[in-house]
């Protein structure tokens, strides 16, 4: 919650960072915010603690497209918990509302230079703000730089901290790194170990041409076709099983 | 911070105090009765649902959730959930109606008894008037897996907003209207059903705005030392979306059946084409490879069950077009 004086009577005002209209608890008189001509700070709270961002991590690392058992074979060598900064500008240009998200800082992190603001519970930072021992990534644009270049007219301005989980692991003898949002669970990554489909797709055409010629067998020898048929499914579930399993 | 951020409101007639809510464009004083029009950043009509869940309702639906589909048949005993809490995720409501004339043909192909094929073309013009619903998540959904609502009713209430943490709106209001524009404009000409379209007017009117507060409970379990979320409607008490561990068993044997089905209408199909009718052989074969396509797919990536709109869903889609046609292409050999 973060707090102004009232126009009227000049009484203290609670508002909290969506709020447009609110009424001044002493006078009643309604108060609109205008938050044109000022910069907000806002930071979001973490949900996510440092298991459940592990866990997170052993979740997505479980992927069908991730190599097989990375979840379990991944060591997880550093957790670093940390505030980013990303910049949120409300702006009318023309006549339309646009939000422009511009970076903070510059960094090497994955997904955090495609730049999104993550969902989440927006609070007002300030000396009150509990940042739960997280590193704070510092900005290292300044706000002005970008107001004086960006289209159309103010609505509003604010730097917003979000919650991340910086993980390194190593897998077979590399070291990755991945980005989970500590707001809403979503894991970013650039480069990961990957699972091959090959041994997925020689299961599934080597059975179904399996299948085509004893279909076209069986017309001609009925037993013989059954036959192998049967042979066939017992045969590409057991390795189907296995390939689903360890590979 | 100083006074220069908040601004007073009176009437310009009378300078009572007025009372304005967020959205209203008009109003009259309680005073004078003059009629007000406000100007500028009026904001938007906002409403927030009253969560009708509780806690255990939430655990019991997803517990439920995890007995039905192809999931980890040992979910319901190796599965814990670890969190179960509340949420408000603003939307982007917005009514619109499209109205408007689409003309066009569609093309008939016929065979007559002596094996001539004739195409006819068939002239088409359909009135479209319809009223439609959209809605758009107002902020990033990062991995909830949730982008629009489905229920649009609800009890409209205020007084669980302090209680429970409400996401910011983070996009634009106008970006959402144009969202809402497009899939008016693509829902009219669709609800006309011409195949080829040679003329349309079609307009989208924009009748109401608001943005609406939905409760959805989210629901983190742990399965082998993974955590996986999922997230339930806190009105209707419905699943929303979520993650959950497959299983290879499943994954093994959806494979074995769409080799053997989608094999046997193949042969079949081949059969058949040096038979008797080509067409019924082609389809036959184009029917073996379309079962096996999606039964492969299931097996590569049966691993991990999503249900709901995630983003590494939409690209794992993308890719199956890829791969179907990689295997397609592995099997013509």
């Amino acid at each position: 919650m973060a707090e102004i004086k009232c126009p009227k009577c000049a009484g203290p005002v609670q508002f909290d960072a969506g709020t447009k209209f609110t009424k001044c608890s002493y006078c009643s008189s309604q108060i609109y915010i205008d938050r044109s001509g000022a910069g907000f700070y806002y930071a979001i709270p973490f949900t996510l603690s440092e298991s459940d961002a592990v866990g997170t991590f052993k979740r997505w690392a479980g992927g069908s497209t991730k190599a097989k058992d990375l979840d379990r074979l991944a060591q997880v060598t550093k957790v670093t918990k940390k505030y980013f900064p990303v910049y949120m500008f409300r702006r009318d240009v023309d006549g339309r509302e646009e939000v422009l998200l511009e970076p903070a800082g510059s960094t090497i992190l994955p997904g955090l230079h495609r730049l999104k603001l993550p969902g989440g519970d927006l609070q007002i930072f300030d000396a009150q703000f509990n940042t739960s021992g997280a590193e704070m990534v510092q900005p290292d644009i300044a706000m002005t730089h970008y107001l004086s270049s960006l289209p159309g007219k103010a609505k509003e301005q604010s730097l917003v901290y979000f919650p991340i989980w910086e993980l390194e692991y190593r897998f077979k003898g590399t070291d990755y790194q991945v980005v989970v949002d500590a707001s809403s669970s979503e894991v970013f990554a650039s480069v990961f170990p990957t699972r091959s489909s090959l041994a997925y797709l020689a299961v599934s055409t080597a059975g179904f041409i399996a299948f085509v010629a004893e279909g076209l067998l069986a017309t001609v020898n009925l037993y013989a076709g059954a036959a192998l048929m049967a042979i066939t499914v017992a045969a590409v579930f057991a390795s189907s099983l296995y390939v689903a399993r360890r590979l | 911070m100083s006074g220069q951020l908040s601004v007073g409101l009176n009437c310009p007639s009378c300078g009572g105090a007025i009372s304005v809510s967020e959205g209203e464009s008009s109003l009259n004083c309680r005073y004078c009765g003059s009629t007000l029009y406000i100007e500028g950043d009026n904001g938007v009509n906002t409403v927030a649902f009253k969560n009708k869940l509780d806690r255990d309702a939430a655990i019991k639906a997803t517990k439920a959730w995890w007995r039905k589909g192809f999931k980890a048949r040992d979910l319901k005993s190796a599965g814990a959930i670890t969190e179960v809490y509340p949420i408000y995720l603003p939307f982007w409501s917005i009514g619109t109606r499209v109205a408007g004339w689409v003309c066009g043909y569609e093309e008939k192909t016929t065979t007559d008894s002596k094996g001539n094929t004739r195409t006819e073309r068939e002239y088409k013009e359909e009135m479209v008037l319809m009223d439609l619903s959209f809605s758009e998540i107002a902020c990033d959904p990062g991995d909830l897996g949730i982008r629009s609502l489905r229920n649009f009713n609800g009890e409209a209430s205020f007084e669980d907003m302090d209680m429970i943490p409400s996401f910011e709106s983070t996009t634009s209001r106008d970006d959402a209207m144009a969202h809402a524009r497009a899939d008016a404009m693509a829902r009219g000409r669709a609800s006309a059903r011409i195949p080829n379209i040679t003329f349309e007017s079609l307009h989208v009117l924009v009748r109401k705005l608001s943005m609406i507060y939905y409760p959805v409970w989210v629901a983190r379990y742990t399965y082998q030392d993974r955590m996986y979320i999922a997230t339930v409607d806190g009105v209707t008490g419905q699943m929303l979306s979520g993650r959950a561990p497959g299983d290879p068993l499943y994954q093994s044997l959806a494979v074995t059946a769409g080799t053997s089905l989608g094999g046997l209408a193949a042969a079949g199909g081949i059969i058949a084409a040096f038979t008797f009718q080509s067409e019924i052989g082609i389809a036959g074969v184009i029917l073996g490879l379309i079962v096996l396509g999606g039964t492969y797919w299931f097996f590569r990536h049966g691993s991990e069950i999503i249900e709901g709109d995630f983003a590494d869903r939409k690209q794992l889609a993308s890719l199956k077009k890829g791969q179907l046609g990689s295997l397609l292409g592995g099997a013509r050999i």
